[in-house]
């Protein structure tokens, strides 16, 4: 497999050679420690959107015709789609010319020996070494740098399993039909105004694709990253996991801090044949603004899994510190019989961030079922609210689901929200919803500081306790990564 | 070591203590017995430093420093601890890894090096045996799900590795049965030594069969109002707190 | 299609507002109606009506108002309470009935009359409840009301008087020639340290297919206690969409107990706001939806103000094809520091064709709050089901009974055991077999 990029031939299509001066953007970035801006010469559309837009980031990948045609009926559906207007976010409104949706470091990598240094010191810095030599054991990694993927590890031991695991780009170019089998089967263009814009002009992504009876040797793991000014990132990932197949992914992403807002537009589709498992994991990090709710990353994002065999499984952990706003609902069909969703979410706001995000199960086969456990936590001046559907269809006989919603408030100024749906149509079902909302109590912050541990320390520790639950099912390193952003990001909300 | 002089305190605008004075060496062990309401579990509050309880009045001097100054943590470091009458229950947050966070926080404080977690380990390990409390508590989190007498040997367990210099039992004994108050007992005993000290809060005789003081004080309406050896505690049980207020004027509070 | 094409919005904009002689009764009705002209019934997309079409609904034309309602023949068993003797205010088909009616020895303290004699004596208390603009896009139904309702209930209890007595209004559905809507507006008020029990009781008879609109706006002052019974059992075809706003001073106290058990669609909205510290709020419901009935609860409960309690038990069952609707938001405003919040919703689906929605909610802005809701869709205890058949109960009967003790836990804490009794006893009727 030879990992031919084509950036090279942007040319004369676009020449925004962004210089930013590092130093300050350091200088300010005091907690979010992913806030660093990469001085890379970068090369991309420039803003704006049209149907030639659509078409250029076509020609630039090099993709088939029927791709193309793809992007453009989205793009056309877009069109006549309404921006829509949600009760609980303050959203400043989008002007999607602005935006340029084309971005990536001129020089193109041809294999992960020739990544640009630089790029190589941002994933160190990230704590994602993209050296084969020195990655994460057992871990494969595809990184992925503003608009296009600049490498993954591990690739030969990966295709000797079988796995296939690569950029999106290339898997259109190298394994049409199975993206042409997949693509849009879980998340249909034309879903929700995101995802058709996603539809539209995504640039990259990842592609993982498990055959029947396969486990994956490894963690497969997507590191994002945006770090050219005025981008949006729109990665598409499709992951599709044959009869029998085991997966887990992991996905991490962090941006540069900027006063404006960025916007990330994703879209990722699971698929789950069966008795396949997999397991997706995120670390959300994306730059959440500063103090005063300036800049940040706007992070709205589809989400889906479909249990499209008997007995499958599909799970969600995510973690979510980062961004201005998150919008996003990791959702599961449960159309195999006997299949199994779950739903494990941290997602924690300071400052001005909101968080809407929750899951939706949605029970169709027999015998399916579904647990979802949410932990919110608010500090400063943000609002965090769980939103989530459980359906039980007419014929989903023996449908069970369990959620557990916990909130935990840190001060006198944030909000903690529960919008839970229950909608159930089978009486054999069993569906349950508990949700509690309190703030760390004094009695164990005394407890704790009567030991001799200091107030800040003894508030992460009780929020570790508290999401607990959804850690465990983390992988290990990434279980460690996320105690630690956890407590970057509570840095100041106490007192 | 500790000085308490004239301490007045009030929670939530009401005055509970009122000019209550104590002196403790080190090594002795004393016993604040007293009524309900008299301000017992108070005391405990404002010597560890707990929110909402105002010292509107008097010192309280530990080993030369002003202790009502220091955060409740800064009090820990220096080697004070409580005992709580009710610990607290904290969710997810594993025991063994709070009491080496704690035990490591407040080695920093002081300037000591602090202990990876095998070695914390095998200090544990050494710790339990001592204790008899089987290990299989110590893998669960904070006082979740324990017995009363779990959450009160979990407390004198944190004792015995924190050491601390002066340690203060708030009603350890209250909701054991005698088997548990006798291991309880134990603990405490086999931690006594010429370098600690001890304020044993009770309102029962019953403790200080077990854990023999040096001193017996009887706090009512705030103030210490007798002092003496154990024995006053006998006669105390034999005639109840009422015997006191026919007892004639407060005693002069001094130990 | 425009609004005003739709038969429902139609024939409602086809009466112009009843006329009081009252200049800012008649605007608020011109302007309540204006606003319900332009927007008209809401669909699903909006929020508050998700699970509650009403495209049936604005197919049909009524006409307003009952001519003969003050001359039909009822029976007064159909709404007795043995045992509960008091005053009563009795409507039907939307029309004041003084002979059905007792207003005869009123305890000191008490005041009650029908909205259209307050109104002809002196407006102006009436004024800030009447006057009111409904705006909200789910509003329809009260803009309608405020619109058209030209009778209704006004009941003030003295501070500091305890009645005695329930006191009890009767709303009775009986079929008519033609399809008719009726408007109702209740105006109830507790003054300080006044202590109340109010029974609210929907009676139908026949096939009365009628659209009934209810608002009442209920204010307790600083310290008052009421104890407010409602025993929805309107007729089968009806339609009724009723709403309470209840308004808590500072340690007023209210008790709901609410039966929803008749009409072929209801929605009821509850709202309340505890406006005043140490305001206290408990809610008991409960919703059986049979056959093709749409039962439709909102549930609303508003924490603005320090150490606020409030706790909610709701019950639904539903059989047939029919569809039982519950929401139960709560919100703590900024600043309600020692708000005490708790809600609870089980449910029980029997039947394949049947379907249970329900959407608890938590709002919070303030962080000395303690907080928890929790609901549940299922099926009678397995366990409990062998427990009783294990001791010699057929299936069927001990699935009633089960049934039965799983609806009547709402009524556990219900105070005066005549009431408590006959509650149950209507319920029991009304429970599917």
């Amino acid at each position: 497999m030879t990992s031919e990029r084509s950036d090279h031939m942007l040319g004369d299509t676009g020449a925004t050679v962004l210089r930013d001066n590092a130093e300050v953007a350091e200088a300010l970035g005091r907690s979010y420690s992913a806030g660093f801006v990469t001085e890379i010469e970068s090369t991309g559309l420039p803003p704006g959107l049209s149907e030639e837009t659509v078409r250029q980031i076509s020609a630039i990948k090099r993709e088939p015709e029927w791709m193309t045609e793809w992007r453009l009926k989205a793009f056309r559906h877009w069109l006549t789609m309404p921006q829509p207007d949600w009760a609980k976010l303050k959203m400043a409104p989008q002007d999607y010319q602005a935006i340029s949706y084309y971005s990536a470091p001129k020089v193109a990598p041809k294999s992960l020996d020739e990544v640009d240094p630089a790029l190589l010191e941002t994933y160190e810095k990230l704590g994602v070494p993209l050296h084969e030599r020195a990655a994460l054991a057992g871990v494969a990694v595809d990184a992925v740098f503003d608009s296009v993927s600049v490498g993954t590890t591990f690739r030969k031991q990966l295709a000797d399993a079988g796995v296939l695991f690569c950029s999106m780009s290339e898997a259109i170019r190298e394994y049409p039909e199975l993206v042409q089998k997949y693509l849009g089967s879980v998340v249909p263009p034309g879903d929700n105004f995101f995802a058709a814009l996603n539809s539209a002009v995504f640039s990259d992504g990842s592609f993982v694709f498990i055959p029947k009876g396969v486990r994956c040797p490894m963690e497969l793991s997507t590191y994002f990253r945006i770090n050219a000014q005025n981008t949006g990132q729109f990665e598409r990932t499709l992951i599709v996991a044959e009869e029998g197949a085991h997966v887990s992914y992991l996905e991490g992403c962090t941006a540069p801090r900027r006063d404006e807002n960025q916007l990330h537009a994703a879209v990722v589709e699971l698929v789950a044949l069966e008795k396949a498992q997999i397991k997706y994991s995120t670390v959300q990090n994306w730059y959440p603004g500063d103090e005063n709710g300036v800049g940040g990353v706007y992070n709205l994002v589809t989400k889906r899994g479909d249990c499209r065999g008997a007995d499958s499984k599909i799970s969600w952990t995510q973690v979510e510190t980062g961004s201005a706003i998150t919008w996003k609902y990791p959702s599961v069909i449960l159309r195999g019989d006997r299949s199994v969703g779950e739903f494990h979410s941290v997602a924690l706001t300071h400052h001005f961030q909101q968080a809407d995000t929750g899951t939706k199960m949605i029970h169709i086969g027999r015998d399916t079922k579904s647990k979802i456990v949410s932990k919110g936590i608010s500090a400063g001046r943000s609002n965090n609210s769980y939103r989530g559907l459980v359906k039980v269809e007419k014929g989903a006989e023996g449908a069970r689901n369990y959620t557990q919603c916990d909130s935990l408030l840190i001060g006198k100024r944030c909000g903690a929200h529960t919008f839970p749906y229950m909608e159930v149509k089978n009486p054999s079902a069993i569906v349950e919803h508990e949700a509690t909302t309190s703030k760390i109590s004094d009695d164990q912050l005394f407890y704790c500081r009567s030991r001799g541990i200091g107030e800040e320390d003894a508030v992460s520790m009780i929020v570790d306790g508290f999401c607990k639950q959804v850690f465990r099912e983390l992988p290990m390193e990434f279980a460690v990564e996320a105690k630690k952003l956890l407590e970057v990001s509570l840095e100041g909300a106490v007192g | 070591m500790l000085k308490i002089e004239n301490l007045h305190a009030r929670v939530e605008g009401k005055e509970i203590l009122k000019g209550l004075s104590l002196t403790v060496n080190p090594g002795e062990v004393h016993a604040i017995m007293g009524p309900n309401g008299a301000g017992k579990s108070t005391l405990g509050n404002v010597l560890s430093g707990r929110d909402g309880y105002e010292v509107t009045a008097g010192s309280v001097t530990y080993n030369g420093v002003d202790l009502l100054a220091l955060e409740p943590e800064a009090r820990a470091a220096a080697g004070v601890f409580l005992a709580f009458q009710y610990p607290v229950e904290i969710p997810g947050v594993n025991n063994t890894y709070f009491l080496r966070t704690a035990f490591n926080a407040q080695r920093k404080a002081r300037g000591e090096t602090e202990l990876d977690s095998m070695q914390f380990l095998k200090l544990v390990r050494e710790k339990l045996k001592v204790m008899q409390i089987s290990d299989e508590l110590m893998h669960r989190a904070v006082n979740e799900g324990f017995s009363g007498g779990e959450k009160k040997r979990n407390e004198i367990f944190q004792m015995a590795v924190l050491e601390p210099k002066l340690a203060i039992l708030d009603e350890t004994d209250s909701g054991l049965d005698i088997d548990a108050l006798k291991q309880v007992s134990e603990g405490v005993n086999a931690l006594r030594s010429p370098e600690r000290s001890f304020l044993v809060v009770t309102h029962y005789q019953r403790l200080l069969d077990y854990i023999v003081p040096d001193f017996v004080h009887v706090l009512a309406d705030g103030r210490i109002v007798e002092s003496g050896d154990k024995t006053l505690a006998h006669k105390l049980e034999e005639h109840g707190y009422a015997w006191l207020a026919q007892h004639g004027e407060p005693a002069g509070a001094q130990a | 299609m425009s609004e005003s094409a739709v038969p429902f919005v139609a024939s409602t904009l086809a009466v112009p507002p009843p006329s009081s002689g009252i200049g800012w009764l008649d605007e608020a009705r011109r302007e309540n109606l204006a606003a319900f002209g332009e927007a008209g019934l809401p669909d699903t997309r909006v929020e508050a009506w998700k699970y509650t079409a009403l495209r049936a609904l604005s197919q049909r034309s009524f006409i307003h108002g009952d001519a003969q309602a003050a001359t039909r023949d009822i029976d007064p068993e159909a709404f007795a309470l043995p045992g509960l003797d008091g005053p009563r205010l009795v409507f039907v088909n939307g029309v004041f009935r003084g002979d059905l009616s007792d207003l005869s020895a009123l305890p000191a303290g008490l005041a009650l009359r029908p909205l259209s004699q307050a109104l002809a004596q002196d407006a102006e208390p009436l004024r800030f409840a009447l006057a009111r603009r409904y705006k909200e896009r789910g509003d329809a139904f009260a803009q309608l009301n405020a619109a058209q309702a030209v009778d209704g209930v006004v009941l003030r209890v003295a501070a500091d008087a305890k009645i005695d007595v329930p006191v009890r209004l009767v709303f009775v559905g009986v079929a008519a020639d033609a399809e008719l809507a009726w408007h109702l507006r209740n105006v109830i008020e507790l003054g300080e340290g006044a202590e109340l029990t109010l029974v609210e009781q929907h009676v139908g008879s026949g096939n009365a297919r009628q659209l009934g609109t209810l608002v009442a706006d209920v204010v307790l002052r600083d310290g008052a206690r009421l104890q407010h019974i409602v025993a929805q059992d309107a007729s089968a075809d009806a339609t009724l969409v009723h709403r309470h706003a209840l308004q808590l001073g500072a340690r007023a106290q209210a008790l709901l107990h609410v039966l929803e058990l008749g009409g072929a669609l209801v929605r009821h909205d509850l709202q309340a706001d505890l406006v005043g510290n140490g305001a206290r709020l408990d809610t008991r419901g409960v919703f059986v939806p049979r056959g093709r009935q749409h039962i439709d609860t909102q549930l609303a409960i508003r924490h603005q103000a320090l150490n606020t309690t409030s706790d909610s038990t709701w019950r639904g069952v539903a059989d047939g094809r029919a569809r039982g609707v519950f929401r139960g938001a709560i919100l703590v405003a900024p600043g309600a520091d020692g708000s005490d919040a708790r809600l609870n919703n089980k449910n029980l689906l029997l039947s394949g064709s049947a379907e249970i929605d329900t959407k608890p909610e938590l709002e919070i802005y303030a962080d000395e709050v303690q907080a928890a809701h929790g609901a549940t869709v299922g099926q009678l205890d397995e366990r409990a089901l062998f427990y009783l058949r294990s001791r010699g109960i057929p299936l069927a009967e001990a699935r009633t009974l089960l049934t039965a003790a799983f609806c009547r836990a709402v009524l556990d804490d219900l105070p005066n055991a005549t009431l408590r009794e006959h509650l149950a006893s209507l319920l029991a009727i009304r429970l599917p077999v």
